[in-house]
Parts: structure tokens; sequence; C-alpha cells
């Protein structure tokens, strides 16, 4: 055989050649190639992945701590989800609202909230917020516009998601957080053309879809706002201990 | 390993008939190794968790297209490594190829090189030069190299987890591998 290329020799040395036994044979008998070849594996050889830091022992415990929430949103499976979870997203923004319009305290045990403490509670369920339409912004963006797609659980998503949404945009009105505001009054357009649109999508219907949230930038914007809520929340937290609504 | 695929099919059949417990324990069962996967494609922590809840979210809602033939955990491996593929190609990757290689070129065409066994080791340098060779790569091609060079799947495994034709698949290996390839030359004294 011709000797063989460098693109050969990778894939020979992964073990995917188409025919591993010729080149083999010809190594054995080229000592360019096997000097070639084995330059080749000692490069290689060095690059190794970097061990990623360390989780801890809990952190199956904390992902899910993270994610059972968003399950009992996504509507698929999840016939014995608690019903009450569905409702989380929007008590906490109605309590939320009521704080920042300081007309009532919605339980005696948060009576009296401190400014900073009312102030994590908002960034921890607006950011909660911000993630939960990412995923349905996501799950929109890959959709496979070559069939027709079934978005029943995205337009569930989205009409669960929308009171929130409204409440925190006008939280965020009120509190003088102008780019907060702009950014879920865009997530809200979006939103409400789900919620409203049908169940199911053709392949114009999800490529123009996808083009308006593509063409706004709208799960970029939420991405940067979600990320800056919770280089907040990181700096407004006290310690580990957990706010609850 | 045996033991946890067993285990895991009985938690997979809970999941399967909407008990959340079911989907819990594979959760905590695989959030670690997903994670690991995620930070080496990702490259940072905060992508990282990303993609591992929206990878067991993607996996929960497609449970019933899962084929109980295969691992569950690498079915979920590849539902997570598309996920951290979407994660890249949305943090806006180049895609082209700045350092094509001569179509012409053959092995016998670069010169030998000494692998002595203090050249081989992870220095500073190679990971310094690795880290380089990886920013300039494409996302296809990062997720690609990733997932054949440090995660061992096949090229065919790969073009199924990035939703590629395997020829595609194949191709974006061999474009990152000759990225690294280039930058590790000088450091190390071997062939391009």
């Amino acid at each position: 055989m011709p000797h063989p290329s460098p693109d050969d020799l990778v894939l020979y040395l992964y073990g995917e050649a188409d025919h591993p036994a010729v080149l083999e044979a010809h190594l054995a008998g080229c000592a360019a190639c096997r000097a070639a070849f084995e330059s080749m594996r000692a490069a290689l050889g060095a690059v190794r992945a970097e061990e990623p830091p360390d989780r801890g022992g809990d952190y199956g415990a904390r992902v899910w701590e993270r994610l059972e929430p968003r399950l009992a949103l996504s509507g698929t499976g999840g016939a014995r989800w608690p019903r009450r979870l569905l409702f989380t997203g929007a008590l906490a923004a109605s309590l939320l609202l009521a704080f920042l319009l300081g007309r009532h305290s919605p339980r005696p045990g948060v009576e009296g909230t401190s400014g900073p403490v009312r102030e994590r509670i908002l960034l921890v369920a607006v950011g909660d917020h911000l993630e939960r339409s990412q995923v349905v912004l996501l799950e929109l963006l890959n959709a496979d516009p070559k069939d027709p797609v079934d978005v029943s659980a995205e337009r569930r998503s989205a009409e669960d998601l929308l009171p929130a949404n409204r409440l925190y945009r006008q939280a965020a009105v009120r509190t003088g957080e102008p780019e907060v505001a702009r950014v879920l009054e865009e997530l809200e357009r979006v939103l409400v053309e789900v919620a409203n649109g049908p169940s199911e999508l053709g392949p114009e219907e999800t490529l123009a879809l996808r083009r308006r949230i593509e063409s706004q930038g709208v799960l970029f914007k939420v991405r940067v706002i979600g990320s800056q809520i919770r280089e907040r929340q990181k700096q407004a937290a006290p310690g580990p201990r957990k706010v609850e609504l | 390993m045996q033991r946890m695929e067993e285990s895991d099919a009985d938690a997979l059949a809970l999941a399967r008939a909407g008990d959340s417990e079911g989907f819990r324990v594979l959760v905590e069962r695989h959030s670690r190794a997903v994670f690991r996967l995620a930070y080496r494609m990702t490259g940072n922590e905060h992508d990282a968790e990303d993609v591992v809840q929206e990878a067991f979210l993607r996996a929960y809602r497609r449970l019933h297209q899962y084929d109980q033939r295969a691992r569950f955990s690498s079915w979920l491996h590849r539902i997570a490594a598309n996920c951290a593929y979407d994660q890249l190609r949305a943090r806006g990757r180049r895609d082209e190829d700045p350092w094509p290689e001569g179509p012409d070129a053959t092995a016998a065409d670069f010169p030998a090189a000494d692998p002595a066994p203090d050249r081989l080791v992870m220095s500073a340098e190679v990971k310094q030069r690795v880290t380089v060779a990886m920013s300039r790569m494409s996302a296809q091609e990062k997720a690609a190299f990733v997932l054949r060079h440090f995660e061992g799947m096949s090229i065919a495994e790969i073009g199924e987890a990035l939703d590629l034709e395997a020829s595609a698949a194949k191709q974006s290996v061999l474009r990152a591998v000759r990225k690294v390839r280039q930058v590790l030359a000088a450091a190390m004294g071997v062939a391009p």
C-alpha cells in the first residue's frame, strides 16, 4: 500500500481504520511511517483529560433538588409528581410581588423580613424562573423541523410560566431593574406565542418560531440575565442556609 | 457494573411508570459521571452544571424512547454529550478550519521524533497548548474530539450523540486532532 496519511494513522490509533491489518503490515515494513506513528502516539498520548472539580458526596442529591421542580413542569411522565410543585413558580411570584409592593406579609414567618432577605428571595425565585424558561426555549430551538413537532409539553410549560413572568416583570420595573424587565418582556412575548399556539407545529412553523427566538437572541439574553442573577445570589447569600418561600 | 445495570433497570421501570422515586435514584447515581463528561466538553463548571440539568431533563422526557437493550449510562451520556454540544454551539465557537493540512501529505513526509518518556509527561506547557488548540476548534470538532479522545466513544457513537453522519463525525475528529498535533509539535518536539 502507499504510505498512509496522518489521518489514516490517527484512525488506526483510535481503532477506527477501515483496513487495520493492511496498515499494520505497512507499518511493520516502513521505518519512516512507523516512526511517524510512534511520534503521533506520543503526542496524542500526552493529551489527557483534566480532572473536573470534585462535586462532593451529596452532588446527586443537589442535582435532584434543582431538577425535581423542572420535571414536574416538563409534561412527560411524572404522573405521580406532587401537583403542588406546578404552582411553586406562580406562588413564589405572587408572594414576591406582594413583598415588593409592601401590601402584606404572606405568612407569619416572614413578617418583618429585611430588605436583603427580600432581595435574596427574589433572586432565587427569578433565577429559577429563568432556568425553567431556558428549558422551554432550548426544547423549541432543538426541535427537529423535518417532521411535525409535538410541542404540547412546551405549551403547558409556557402557560405555567406566563403568570409568574408577568409578575416578575412588573416587580423588576418597580424595583428599578430595567434590564431584567426588558428581557422578561421579550421572554413573555415568546411564552405568549407558545402558550397560545398549536400543540403540534409543522416544519415551517417550527422554523419560523426558531428564527424568531434566534433573531431576537432571547435565549442568550435569558442566559446572561440568569448568570447575573446567580452571581448576585452568591454575593447576597450570607451562608449555606436555604431560603424558604 | 452488572449490578448497577440491574438496579438501573429497576429504577427505570419505576420512572417509566411515572414514579419520581425511580428517576431520583437514576439522577443521584449518574450525576457525577454526567458532570464529568459535561465539564470535559464545556470546560467550565457553570456550563457543565447547566448541561447536567438539561441532560436529565431531556432523558426524563425521552424515557419512552429508551431501548432497554442499551446500557442506561451509555444512553444518558449520549444525551449529555448532545446537550453539551448545544451549549458549545450556543457559545458561538468558530466553525472554520484555520489550519488545514495539505491533502497530499503522508505520514512518511513527517520527520520522526524521539518519544522520550520525559516528553510524555502532561506538562503545564502541553496543557496550555491543548487549551489553545481546543479554543481554535469549532463546537463540532471540540465535542467530537472530547468524546473520541477522552471518553473513548466510537465514531459511530459520536455521530449518534451529536446528530451527525458518521463521515462528518470522523472529519470533525480528524480536524480536531490536526489542531492538537500542530500546537503540540513545537512543545514536544514531535511531528505536527
